[in-house]
C-alpha cells in the first residue's frame, strides 16, 4: 500500500475489509462499535525530554507517514488505543511468553509441533513418553498429562520497580483472552480440554475466547492466576493471570502433505529434542505460523511463533 | 458497557450512524475520432451473427481496451422499408422488435409498440426505422443524467467530408420534460438543431429551429435515433434540406440511408452511422448510498495504547511520572461487528494526537 497524502487537510481513506465484504454478501453486515488504532506509531520516537520543550516531544511521531488501508482484516488494527478512566496510570501490563516453564526450541526460537504419530515417534524417546522442551504434542495433545508440554504466556507488570507483592490494578487484570490460530493447521486446547472457536473468518483464522471463569467461559483450565510467590513467572513485578495452551494438529496436516508442500519448507537443521534423539534436516518439512494472544481488557497482543513439523514418509 | 471498564472498543449508538444517498455525475466525452479514425477500426468488434457491432476505446484485442458502446439498426415489420429481399431483413426486424419491446413495451393486445416520436403512445408519429446506440454500463453507470446528452452528426451531402454540416442532437428538455411511460424507466425526446449552417429542412423544424429525431432512455442507457436524420424531406419523413450520401458504395445516386437500410447489412449501416458521428457526450449518474459513522472520541476515551512500543519494562514511554497526562496517536479507525470482527478500516492521512484535553469526532463514510 502507498502512503496517504499528508500535505493538506486530514482525510480518511475507508475500505471494507475482505471479511466485511464477505459478511455483506452473506447479508450479515452490521457495524456496532469502533476502535482506534496506531499501528504505524513508534512511541520510542516520543522524546519527553526534548531540550526545546513540549512542542517538540511528538514532532517526529506526527510526521510519521500513514499507509493506505489494508483490506485484509488480519493486517489492520494490530494495536488499539485503550480507554481508562484514570489518567494517572504509569505502568500497564504486558503479556509475554514464560520461557521458564515453556521454553521455545532454541534453534528456531519457536514452539515445535510434531503433527502426526510418525513425527512424534521420531522425536520422542524409546518409551514414547517424554517430548523435549520447546516441543508440543500436536498429534494427541490431550493424551499427555495436563502438566506436559504446553505454551504459556504470563500477564502482569514486567518491571523491577514494583515488587510481585504489589497488586495489579484490578481494572487491568486480564480475565479473558482472544486467541487466534490458523484453522487449517489445527485447533487449540487448554491443558486438559479441547477449545471451540467462536468464529472462523474468511482467511481461515479461528478466534477463541478463553476465560478465567472455567465454568462460564468455556476456557477450561486455560486461564489461571499467577501466584504472588511464584518464582517461575516471566513477570518481574505484579502478576496478573496466565494463559496456557496446546495445539492439536488438523486432520489435513496429519493425513496429507499438501499444505506442507504448498506453504512449508524442507528442514534446514536437524531437530534434536534431546541429545540422544535427532531428526535429520532432510527428513522433514515444516510450516512456520503464528498464534496470537490478545488481552480482552488491555488489548495487549503477543504473537507466538509456531513451527509445525512433519516427518517425510 | 460500564464506563469504568477499560476497553478498546466503543459502541456506536443509533445517533452515531446515518444513511445518506448522493448522486455522482461524471462527464463522458467521446470524440468521433475514437469511433472512427484513430484506431483504423481495430477498436470495432463485429460478430458473425451480424446483429450489432461493439465499439471499444482501444483496439479490442488489447487487454486494456474497454467496451464503450454498441451500434445497431433495424426497422419495424410495418415500416415501408421492410421487404423480403432486403439484406438481413428478418434480423433488422428482430433488432427493432427487441429494442421496442424492451423500451416501449406492449399494447393492450400484447403487440409490440413502435417507438413514438413525442412519447404519446396513443397517437402521433411513429419512428419505424432507427439506429440504436447502446452504451456500456461502464459509461452510463446507473443512468444517463437527464438533459446532458449531446450527439453531433455530420449531415453534409458528401460522404468523404460529412462534418462540414453538423446537426446537434440533445435532450434539452430532459431535466423536467422526461417521460415515464416506458417499461425500461424514464426517457427523454431527442431534438436536432443545425449547429453549423442550416442543415435541417425549414419545413421540419419548430419555431426554435428544433426537430424531434429520437429518444434517449436514461436508465437503460440507449439512444434511439431516427434514420430520417440523414434524409431530405422528400423521403420517409426526412429532416434534412438535402439527402446525405450515407452509403456511396450503393451508387452515387441511390446511396441514401433508405437504400442502405434495405440493401446493406446491419454492420455496414452501423459503420456508416459511426462514420458520421462527430462528437458524443453526456454525464452519467451513479447512485451512491453511504453509511456515515460518527466515531466520537471523548476526552476520557482512547488516551492509552496497546502498541508494544508504548511500554518499556511495562512503563509508559510517554510519561515521566504518573501525574503526566497520557497521550496516544490515532492513525486508524476500525469498524467492528458485534462479534469483534473487523468489517471496515479507515486510515487518517496523518497521526492525530489524543490526550485528556482533546476530543474529536471522526466521520467515516462507507459507500455502496
Amino acid at each position: 500500500m502507498g502512503f496517504l497524502d499528508n500535505s493538506g487537510d486530514i482525510i480518511l481513506d475507508a475500505v471494507l475489509t475482505d471479511l466485511g465484504r464477505k459478511r455483506l454478501a452473506e447479508g450479515n453486515f452490521q457495524i456496532t462499535k469502533f476502535a482506534l488504532g496506531d499501528d504505524e506509531i513508534d512511541y520510542g520516537l516520543y522524546d519527553k525530554n526534548h531540550p526545546s520543550g513540549s512542542a517538540y516531544y511528538d514532532l517526529e511521531i506526527l510526521q510519521s507517514p500513514v499507509l493506505e488501508a489494508f483490506t485484509n482484516n488480519m493486517s489492520s488494527m494490530k494495536s488499539r488505543l485503550i480507554s481508562y478512566t484514570s489518567n494517572d496510570l504509569l505502568y500497564l501490563p504486558v503479556i509475554q511468553l514464560n520461557d521458564t516453564l515453556s521454553p521455545r526450541e532454541s534453534n528456531s526460537n519457536s514452539y515445535i509441533v510434531p503433527v502426526d504419530l510418525s513425527t512424534m515417534n521420531a522425536l520422542t524417546n524409546t518409551a514414547k513418553t517424554a517430548l523435549g522442551s520447546g516441543y508440543l504434542n500436536g498429534n494427541d495433545p490431550l493424551g499427555d498429562s495436563p502438566t506436559a508440554n504446553y505454551l504459556r504466556a504470563d500477564q502482569g507488570l514486567d518491571t523491577t520497580e514494583l515488587t510481585p507483592r504489589d497488586q495489579v490494578n484490578p481494572l487491568l487484570l486480564e480475565t479473558q483472552y482472544f486467541v487466534q490460530f490458523d484453522n487449517r493447521f489445527g485447533t487449540l486446547c487448554s491443558p486438559s480440554t479441547t477449545l471451540t472457536p467462536v468464529s472462523i473468518d474468511d482467511d481461515n483464522v479461528a478466534t477463541y475466547i478463553v476465560t478465567f471463569d472455567s465454568v462460564g467461559g468455556g476456557g477450561g483450565d486455560a486461564v489461571k492466576q499467577i501466584g504472588v510467590d511464584a518464582t517461575d513467572s516471566s513477570i518481574a513485578g505484579p502478576r496478573g493471570t496466565y494463559v496456557s495452551l496446546k495445539i492439536a494438529s488438523s486432520l489435513e496436516l496429519k493425513t496429507s502433505n499438501f499444505l506442507f508442500n504448498q506453504l512449508g519448507s524442507p528442514g534446514s537443521v536437524a531437530l534434536t529434542p534431546t541429545t540422544s534423539i535427532s531428526l535429520d534436516a532432510a527428513d522433514y518439512r515444516f510450516i512456520d505460523t503464528t498464534l496470537r494472544v490478545s488481552g480482552v481488557t488491555t488489548g495487549y497482543t503477543l504473537d507466538v511463533p509456531i513451527r509445525l513439523v512433519k516427518k517425510d514418509a | 458497557m460500564p464506563t469504568n471498564t477499560p476497553s478498546s472498543f466503543k459502541a456506536l449508538t443509533t445517533d452515531d450512524a446515518v444513511l445518506t444517498r448522493n448522486l455522482l455525475h461524471e462527464a463522458i466525452p467521446i470524440t468521433g475520432s475514437i469511433l472512427s479514425g484513430t484506431y483504423a477500426d481495430e477498436n470495432i468488434k463485429t460478430y458473425s451473427h451480424g446483429m450489432f457491432e461493439s465499439v471499444y476505446d482501444y483496439p479490442y484485442l488489447s487487454s486494456s481496451a474497454n467496451h464503450i458502446l454498441d451500434l445497431t439498426c433495424g426497422y419495424s415489420a410495418t415500416s415501408g422499408l421492410s421487404g423480403a429481399t432486403n439484406s438481413q431483413n428478418s434480423k433488422k426486424i428482430n433488432v427493432y422488435n427487441q429494442m421496442a419491446q424492451v423500451l416501449v413495451g406492449f399494447d393492450a393486445a400484447a403487440a409490440i409498440r413502435a417507438f413514438d416520436q413525442d412519447g404519446d403512445l396513443s397517437a402521433g408519429t411513429k419512428d419505424r426505422q432507427s439506429f440504436f446506440i447502446n452504451f456500456a454500463r461502464l459509461l452510463s453507470k446507473d443512468e444517463i443524467k437527464k438533459g446532458s446528452f449531446s450527439l453531433q452528426l455530420g449531415c453534409q451531402e458528401s460522404y468523404t467530408a460529412p462534418f462540414e454540416k453538423l446537426v446537434t442532437i440533445t435532450d434539452f428538455s430532459g431535466t423536467d420534460g422526461y417521460k415515464v411511460n416506458s417499461p425500461a424507466g424514464e426517457y427523454g425526446i431527442l431534438y436536432a438543431t443545425s449547429s453549423s449552417e442550416p442543415v435541417l429542412a425549414s419545413a421540419s423544424v419548430d419555431s426554435a429551429g428544433r426537430v424531434a429525431c429520437g429518444l434517449i432512455y436514461y436508465q437503460a442507457g440507449i439512444a434511439v435515433i431516427t434514420s430520417s436524420i440523414f434524409l431530405g424531406t422528400s423521403s420517409l419523413g426526412g429532416l434534412l434540406a438535402v439527402n446525405s450520401k450515407f452509403n456511396p458504395a450503393l451508387g452515387t445516386t441511390c446511396g441514401n440511408v433508405t437504400a442502405s437500410l434495405t440493401a446493406s447489412t446491419i454492420t455496414v449501416n452501423a459503420n456508416k452511422f459511426r462514420h458520421r458521428i462527430y462528437n458524443l457526450s453526456f454525464n452519467n449518474t451513479t447512485e451512491l448510498n453511504s453509511s456515515v459513522y460518527f466515531c466520537r472520541a471523548h476526552n476520557t476515551d482512547f488516551n492509552y495504547s496497546a502498541n508494544p512500543t508504548y511500554l518499556s519494562a511495562s512503563k509508559m514511554v510517554v510519561k515521566n511520572n504518573s501525574q503526566d497526562a497520557p497521550v496516544s496517536f490515532v492513525t486508524t479507525v476500525g469498524l467492528y461487528s458485534p462479534d469483534n470482527e473487523l468489517l471496515a478500516v479507515a486510515k487518517l492521512s496523518e497521526p492525530l494526537k489524543k490526550d485528556p484535553t482533546t476530543e474529536f469526532t471522526l466521520r467515516v463514510r462507507l459507500d455502496y
